[in-house]
């Protein structure tokens, strides 16, 4: 009874527009997905990648549900571990990782792939949210942000040594969202962004021979049309060839001829611009902006200092996806192995951004609990 | 502790993320709309592969039918288009089995970089080649066996002077847009009617679209278009006799060990030309893919000129059978009558100039004159007309003017004259120079072709027609395009009387006392003209020219041979043997 009265409360106060926005960019991102793989052609394991993502999009609606049960505070005392766990697992990747294109970022358990480095954007965002609200009545000063730049900086060379510049922008994303919020001072956002282009050209050597190359090639796309510059051209070409209304599903002959590569992971979106169009590309943007939205209204509605943090962290992390995964394949951003939330084929990133968003409502649930009581 | 300020910084976080989702539309809308054409023709360029089908050639038939120059299946070993640059590995595998230069095969890829079809390395590759390429078609990525029409001259030397020759189309000829159409590695007529007919010949090249995907794969074929074959040729040469004078020239040349004849057979009511020959001669198969080095050198290093058609490039004196010309002017002009009896005692009297084998024939009259061949007499009727009156009507039978035959090429010829020798050798006009163009020596050059033109002129009592080589331009199916009717160029400004005259002193030549008795024994009546062309450079040539039957003419025959000396002697066996072939039996005659 207790239960039956549980759900029936969880189920009024949802936020159906957020839940709304998520399933729906999952559905388009599942079909998009079968597109990209060819699921149209028949083959012994066409459909492979689509039951992957429709299993794991499955169960983790199930987890989702069943943690909104528990209350988002009871995150707090798991931060430590966490983090600590965070780091185990990203040396993990260090010491015993599956390299994939140049780069450490698997961890092979059973038949599945798993890629700490996806859950490490959310540990972070959990394990900063929590440190900062533990330290949010002393900071002031830029001295007192010393001890969460730190905090953040441990994961992020980790990650970062991967390499995965990605993850590693990502951290600073979360970071940058949680200073925003905490009222980091503008005169040392100023200065931070002063030394940053200063010591740029240490960043420069410190980067990998693969990394300085696509910023030389997102200068300068035509550098390497059939190198590394191919992606982002045969991407773009994808996008613009899509015109208003698309070429339709299954039809686009840049995704279906194999000429765009990494079409059912990071360049998902291309598919999305080839095959539906100027239409289709800004529905799922509006999608994507729906979810920020509600994610902000979240953050604000929160009723402690632990629920916004966290949101803020969410929204941030979602917003910078989208910025750089659209703009890479758009060809103004360079190109980093950024997936595209909810649409991009991953069951580790799918997971992530499910928890994430099933964090969201928690918040937004528990948070009007108080306020009912 | 957050202060007050966060929900107005959540507004600034809303507002970013605004701003980011407005941006990133935009350049959606950027890529999408105003972009949108281009990368759909990238899109478009990128998945389709257009491949050329090349049109068969025409075929060109002899005037009964017989096909001389049709088109053979070859194999073409090419590369196709790639986005990536070659390997050099697969460059160098290409290089050891084409056994061709690994520099040769980067230049040809560098001159067809523009473009959109394969690259074409061998033309023409011979089927061990082709089967090499095939077994080991899996570690030359890229590398295509294409099949297309190669150009097959079916008697090789036969009547190639007439026929031409095709090859690809020169850097230059592509540089100068002198086919507009065409791309490097493309096939034109080089030479010949394949270069005269090049257009009607070369039809229209079909082609078909692939989709393919992003390893050059056809996943399917979008559209064809079928290639549009060449029109055809029907020619007024007949095979059978241009092989007759061509073995009769061939077996003479041997004779005399001489290098270097024309033969023209010629259809003098028509102007269609039934043989043409032009000794020495090569191999128009040589040229369809490309020359060999070996067989060039044969050619190059040949002093007498294979490649130029002698019958309408070679000049030469017309010798004494100018004295065609000179005779019915001096009739028409009345300057002399028929039964005037002139004094040729070897030499003439204003003059010193004599018979060329020094012989003094008395006192002739105009038919003696003309059918002996008489020096003396000649120099007689040229003083008598002077050199203006006997240049009016070496112009009138056609000298000093391309004849208009269907051929690039032609040489205008020369007609001597006071102007003429004034400007290149800035010296004044003799009389003794009037003696020589009388009797066809000195300055006057003309082609063989010319020298038919004139004869035929003679023989049609005065109607000059224009030679050509092709009677008829069909299409595929057989259906007329073009129908070329006889061309009337001019006619003759003599009397029938005088042609009477002249055309009874020509048959006078191939009787007993005539120049040319040889050809009694023919079963048919020929009137003829032997004739001398001297030549500084080495012995004379020896000119022949015949028409017959001589009262009613259906062939003109015109043979010189270079350096044969005595017309009657070199020549005349030639055209003995044509004549010998076209009138052996009423029932196998050939032509009309």
């Amino acid at each position: 009874m207790k239960k039956a009265m549980q759900l029936k409360r969880i189920l009024n106060n949802m936020d159906y527009m957020l839940l709304f926005s998520v399933f729906a960019l999952i559905l388009i991102g599942i079909t998009l997905i079968g597109s990209a793989t060819h699921a149209n052609i028949p083959s012994p394991h066409r459909f492979n990648f689509i039951i992957r993502q429709t299993i794991f999009a499955t169960v983790n609606v199930a987890l989702g549900f069943f943690l909104l049960r528990f209350d988002y505070r009871m995150l707090k005392p798991l931060a430590k571990p966490l983090y600590i766990l965070n780091i185990v697992a990203l040396l993990g990747v260090m010491f015993f990782g599956r390299t994939a294109l140049g780069a450490q970022r698997w961890l092979q358990i059973g038949p599945i792939s798993i890629q700490p480095s996806e859950f490490a954007k959310a540990i972070m965002i959990v394990s900063l949210a929590a440190f900062t609200d533990k330290k949010l009545d002393t900071l002031g000063n830029f001295k007192s942000w010393l001890p969460i730049f730190g905090y953040v900086f441990v994961p992020f060379i980790l990650v970062m040594r991967q390499p995965d510049l990605g993850t590693s922008l990502v951290f600073i994303a979360i970071l940058f969202g949680t200073m925003l919020i905490c009222g980091f001072r503008r005169k040392y956002f100023l200065a931070m962004v002063g030394v940053g282009l200063a010591s740029a050209p240490l960043v420069w050597g410190l980067l990998h021979e693969y990394q300085r190359n696509r910023i030389r090639v997102f200068l300068n796309p035509g550098l390497e049309p059939y190198g590394s510059g191919y992606h982002v051209i045969q991407s773009m070409i994808a996008i613009g060839s899509g015109l208003f209304t698309g070429k339709g599903l299954f039809a686009g002959t840049q995704s279906q001829l194999n000429f765009l590569p990494e079409n059912h992971t990071d360049f998902i979106f291309a598919v999305a611009g080839e095959e539906f169009g100027f239409m289709g590309v800004t529905i799922i943007l509006l999608l994507y902006l729906i979810i920020i939205y509600r994610g902000i209204t979240i953050a604000m509605n929160a009723t402690d200092n632990f629920g916004t943090l966290l949101a803020v962290g969410i929204v941030s992390m979602f917003t910078f996806h989208v910025l750089v995964n659209v703009g890479m394949t758009s060809g103004i951003m360079p190109v980093t192995g950024v997936p595209l939330p909810f649409l991009s084929y991953g069951v580790s990133s799918l997971t992530t951004n499910m928890l994430m968003v099933a964090l969201l409502l928690d918040i937004d649930l528990h948070g009007q609990k108080l306020r009912f009581n | 502790m957050l202060n007050k300020d966060y929900a107005y910084r959540l507004e600034i976080m809303m507002f970013t993320a605004i701003a980011i989702v407005c941006v990133l539309i935009g350049r959606m809308a950027y890529l999408q709309i105003f972009r949108g054409d281009y990368y759909s023709k990238r899109a478009e360029g990128n998945r389709t592969r257009y491949t050329r089908i090349i049109a068969p050639r025409g075929i060109i038939y002899d005037c009964n039918g017989e096909e001389l120059v049709n088109n053979k299946p070859g194999f073409i070993i090419a590369l196709a288009r790639s986005n990536t640059k070659y390997k050099p590995e697969l460059l160098k595998r290409l290089s050891m089995l084409l056994k061709m230069p690994q520099e040769q095969i980067e230049k040809i890829i560098e001159t067809n970089k523009d473009g959109n079809e394969p690259i074409r390395l061998i033309r023409d590759a011979s089927p061990e080649l082709v089967t090499k390429v095939e077994e080991n078609i899996m570690y030359l990525p890229g590398v295509l066996i294409e099949v297309q029409p190669v150009r097959n001259y079916l008697n090789n030397e036969l009547a190639v002077h007439a026929l031409g020759y095709v090859g690809e189309v020169s850097e230059y000829e592509i540089t100068e847009k002198v086919y507009p159409d065409l791309k490097a590695g493309d096939i034109v007529g080089k030479f010949g009617l394949e270069n005269f007919y090049d257009s009607y010949l070369r039809g229209t090249d079909g082609s078909y679209r692939e989709e393919i995907d992003v390893n050059g794969r056809a996943v399917q074929i979008m559209d064809k278009v079928a290639p549009q074959p060449g029109q055809g040729l029907i020619l007024t040469i007949d095979a059978k006799l241009q092989r007759i004078a061509e073995d009769a020239a061939d077996r003479q040349l041997r004779a005399l060990n001489c290098n270097a004849c024309s033969v023209v057979v010629m259809d003098p009511y028509s102007g269609e030309v039934k043989a043409l020959v032009s000794r020495p001669t090569f191999n128009p198969n040589w040229f369809v893919n490309g020359i060999s080095e070996k067989n060039w050198n044969s050619i190059n290093n040949n002093s007498s000129y294979p490649m130029t058609d002698k019958t309408i490039a070679g000049e030469y004196p017309p010798g004494s059978t100018f004295k065609i010309v000179t005779g019915s002017a001096a009739l028409q002009e009345k300057k002399v009558t028929p039964n005037e009896l002139i004094y040729d005692s070897g030499r003439h009297w204003l003059v010193d100039m004599r018979n060329a084998g020094g012989e003094a024939l008395g006192y002739i009259n105009f038919k003696t004159a003309l059918s002996a061949s008489d020096n003396v007499y000649f120099y007689e009727m040229g003083n008598r007309l002077g050199i203006d009156l006997l240049d009016k009507y070496a112009a009138d039978f056609g000298f000093g003017k391309k004849t208009g035959i269907d051929l690039h090429g032609e040489a205008n010829g020369l007609i001597a004259s006071p102007s003429y020798k004034q400007k290149v050798f800035k010296e004044d006009w003799f009389l003794g120079d009037t003696f020589n163009a009388a009797i066809g020596q000195g300055f006057t050059l003309a082609t063989p072709i010319q020298i038919a033109q004139m004869l035929s002129a003679v023989a049609t009592d005065g109607k000059r027609f224009k030679p050509h080589l092709v009677s008829k331009i069909i299409n595929d199916d057989g259906s007329i395009v073009k129908n070329f009717q006889p061309s009337l160029e001019g006619s003759l400004p003599v009397s029938q009387e005088n042609l009477d005259l002249v055309q009874g002193a020509l048959k006078a030549v191939t009787k007993e006392g005539g120049t040319a008795s040889s050809l009694e024994s023919l079963p048919v009546s020929v009137a003829g003209k032997t004739g001398t062309a001297e030549n500084p450079h080495g012995r004379d040539h020896g000119w022949f020219i015949a028409y017959a039957p001589a009262e009613k003419p259906k062939y003109v025959v015109v043979c010189i041979v270079e350096q044969g000396s005595y017309g009657a002697v070199s020549a005349a066996p030639i055209v003995k043997t044509i004549l010998e072939y076209l009138f052996a039996d009423e029932n196998k005659k050939v032509g009309k």
